[in-house]
């Protein structure tokens, strides 16, 4: 038997809240990211609301990093990773002496800092861009500040660029890697910036909403773009158990899949079979999952193929499915890995959060979507839905964690 | 989980490359046997470049090797790593259920359709004048699911962005999907393309004055047993990924300890190495590589495998580059040391080596 994973710290770097404690509580009150897109000039976009991490200031939570020089999105991994190992109560000085893996999911990368560079090469020509900023382009930061403000050198720092599903392709990264023995512990999660080439590639497809995110909703508009960062500490129930660790929830499984049909449409069958994988892997039947975090972009396209491909795979009655993108916008790269940080609150502290902006379920949906109102619930088993352009399904199974039970049992 | 998997070895037993000695293998393997240099004088369609000499693979128009159709909007890093999997996929036989088959690539996508987006915004009577079909172009996974779609690969499809190393880094990551169960084989390498954009980057990322190069090197893996199954031989058993991060300006401690790790997961001993294919990194990135390689196993290793800089600077592809080189030499007999590696170092701290065995005709 491959050892059991857990997670024992979450960092949380969003537009509702910095820090878990604050994110739980932003949870239970239903708190919308939303506001009047401010990091880029939106002039002459008919409607610019978005969700934007504010009051974020990098030198509050880096300690090692010289957080300018990197990037947004990796000033935010950062952040989430510092913030997660405190909340773990990880020794830092032990941690450098283990072998991990550092496994952040991104869907742009350093594009909010291209795109300035690209300002400034309308500027001043190709030959002007500063070569400071260009510097803090490359993808492969993200991963490489987590372990740098950290100073963790002996892991594998990886950034998956799996778009939209990356957060849950990091953490089954860390899940094979811990399950395999390869290593000690995993640092997973996702980061993104907003940037005005993501917005504006959602906006000319007609996919951004003009004020709220309403997913499930018969007159849902679309997604809010955002950002932020998440990242999860991950490590075998056993080394928990060893340093008498607190378990926000164990990772009981893990699906991926690809659709292998179109570059943005999702697809039913893809998503089915990602979430039967998922199901297989963690040991469990449909039946014993209590809630569903979804994908719930508040897109047409989204919100029903992933409805029916639920129908599918749990029958007539689903479990409650939740659509956290309501509150915190389509955080890109982090999307997964906040829904990631929410199913183990829900598990861990008993509560379900809302779909907030919720008025009238589209009877193609036909999901209980826990509307507006955060409600308690005995949630043992959560599942958390990632979807991406490109067809990337990747879905994670979290459980409440009992040392001496079976994990189906948990 | 499978275990009897997990514990098997697994190996190469196919490859191909679009590169700039042309499309398909064999060009690729005789051209670095070779070590001819490809930088040509860079095209004026592409405007205003840093440097005028770069290494293209030669005459790739998208749809001129594709065919007119799905390929309209196709951006170039895309094109090149679905012409490398026709390559590839056609010399296999049949690779069985589709869903049991995934795909990983290291690449950072395409920067020159990223920024065109962005500049007509930026430029456009109204900010949303842009072309809608190349919105999915600039999602760096797009590549990867490109090659899915074309060729009906359902499994596990991944992206991996971590600059020179990322053919290092998919390697690890299709290598964890393997060990999980969660395919029976992966398609896995790197891609890379030129544009000017990414000159301009690269110009003013690094002090050197580099001619880049593009490709794409994709890699058939699997374990032994399903390799026997699709009767396909072992070229190359896959010993050991390792990465690690350099903490501080020198990344030559970080590799060295890199190789010591990966040597002691392996169980193999340093004096066991034949073949070092290092990165041929720039400027004193690659000094540091080349001297921590040295301290380790000796300068002989390093000249016994064709160099890749001949293709230029690769960049996302370096090391999926590097290992097609290893793999275009027939291994050498008696007296030299069987296993083979490669070692990749990066500017944002990145450090890997893999550790391989390559496996004779009637071994």
């Amino acid at each position: 038997m491959p050892p059991r994973v857990v997670v024992t710290g979450c960092g949380v770097v969003c537009p509702t809240a910095l820090g878990v404690e604050e994110f739980a509580r932003a949870l239970r009150e239903g708190r919308e990211g939303a506001r009047p897109i401010s990091l880029f000039d939106t002039t002459g976009f008919a409607h610019s609301h978005g969700c934007e991490v504010t009051g974020f200031d990098p030198r509050r939570w880096l300690r090692e990093l010289p957080s300018d020089r990197v990037g947004r999105a990796s000033q935010f991994a950062a952040a989430a990773g510092r913030m997660a190992v405190e909340d773990a109560g990880l020794d830092l000085d032990a941690l450098r002496a283990l072998r991990g893996v550092v496994a952040v999911g991104t869907t742009d990368g350093g594009s909010h800092e291209l795109d300035q560079a690209v300002e400034m090469e309308i500027a001043r020509g190709p030959s002007g861009m500063d070569p400071a900023l260009v510097r803090r382009i490359p993808a492969g930061a993200l991963s490489v500040s987590v372990a740098r403000e950290l100073r963790l050198s002996r892991v594998d720092a990886v950034t998956l660029g799996t778009a939209c599903a990356a957060g849950n392709y990091a953490i089954g990264a860390g899940l094979d890697a811990l399950r395999s023995g390869e290593v000690d512990f995993a640092l997973c999660g996702g980061a993104d910036a907003l940037c005005r080439r993501n917005f504006t590639g959602f906006y000319r497809l007609g996919l951004v909403a003009p004020r709220h995110c309403q997913p499930f909703d018969a007159n849902r508009r679309g997604i809010l773009t955002g950002e932020g960062a998440a990242v999860l500490v991950l490590e075998t129930a056993e080394s928990a158990a060893r340093r008498g660790a607190r378990v926000h929830a164990e990772v009981l499984g893990l699906g991926l899949s690809c659709d292998a049909r179109h570059p943005i449409a999702p697809d039913e069958e893809g998503i089915a079979r990602c979430m039967r994988l998922a199901l297989k892997d963690a040991g469990i039947t449909p039946g014993m999952v209590d809630a569903i975090s979804a994908h719930g972009t508040g897109t047409r396209a989204n919100d029903v193929t992933e409805s029916r491909a639920i129908h599918e795979v749990f029958g007539p009655r689903p479990p409650r499915t939740i659509g956290l993108k309501a509150m915190l916008g389509h955080t890109m790269g982090a999307a997964t890995a906040l829904g990631a940080v929410a199913c183990a609150l829900a598990i861990s502290r008993g509560f379900l959060p809302p779909t907030i902006n919720h008025v009238e379920t589209d009877p193609e949906c036909a999901l209980d979507c826990v509307p507006n109102r955060a409600v308690p619930a005995d949630v043992r088993i959560m599942q958390n839905n990632g979807l991406a352009f490109g067809g990337n399904n990747a879905v994670v199974i979290f459980g409440r964690h009992a040392p001496d039970a079976p994990p189906a049992a948990g | 989980m499978d275990v009897s998997a997990a514990r098997e070895p697994l190996v190469v037993s196919a490859w191909s490359a679009v590169s700039p000695f042309g499309i398909g293998r064999d060009a690729f393997a005789a051209g670095v046997r070779s070590g001819a240099g490809t930088a040509r004088r860079v095209a004026e369609s592409h405007g205003e470049v840093p440097h005028d000499h770069a290494c293209l693979v030669p005459d790739f128009d998208v749809r001129a090797v594709l065919g007119r159709k799905g390929t309209r909007s196709m951006d170039r890093v895309s094109g090149l790593a679905v012409a490398t999997a026709r390559e590839l996929l056609a010399g296999v036989g049949d690779l069985g259920d589709p869903t049991r088959t995934g795909v990983v690539l290291g690449t950072s996508g395409t920067a020159q359709q990223m920024r065109d987006f962005t500049r007509d915004s930026l430029l456009g009577s109204r900010p949303f004048h842009v072309n809608p079909a190349i919105v999915p172009n600039g999602v760096m996974n797009h590549a990867a699911s490109q090659i899915a779609i074309w060729h009906d690969l359902r499994g596990p499809n991944a992206t991996v962005a971590t600059g020179r190393t990322s053919g290092l880094s998919a390697l690890a990551y299709a290598r964890g999907l393997l060990r999980s169960g969660r395919a029976r084989r992966v398609l896995v390498g790197a891609a890379e393309e030129y544009s000017a954009t990414r000159a301009w980057l690269e110009h003013h990322r690094t002090s050197e004055r580099l001619a880049l190069g593009e490709g794409c090197a994709l890699f058939l893996l699997e374990s032994g047993s399903a390799a026997r199954d699709g009767a396909r031989r072992p070229l190359l058993e896959v010993l050991a990924v390792e990465s690690q991060v350099a903490l501080g300006d020198d990344v030559g401690p970080a590799l060295r300890q890199c190789l010591v790790d990966a040597l002691d997961r392996a169980a193999v001993r340093p004096e066991e190495i034949g073949v070092v294919r290092h990165s041929a990194a720039p400027g004193d990135l690659g000094r540091q590589e080349v001297e921590a390689v040295r301290s380790l196993v000796g300068a002989e290793a390093l000249t016994r495998a064709p160099d890749v800089a001949c293709l230029g600077e690769t960049s996302s592809v370096v090391a999926a580059f590097q290992l097609a080189a290893l793999l275009s030499v027939a291994p050498t007999r008696g007296g030299v040391g069987d296993v083979a590696a490669i070692t990749s170092v990066t500017d944002e701290g990145t450090v890997a080596c893999g550790l391989f065995r390559l496996v004779r005709d009637r071994d």
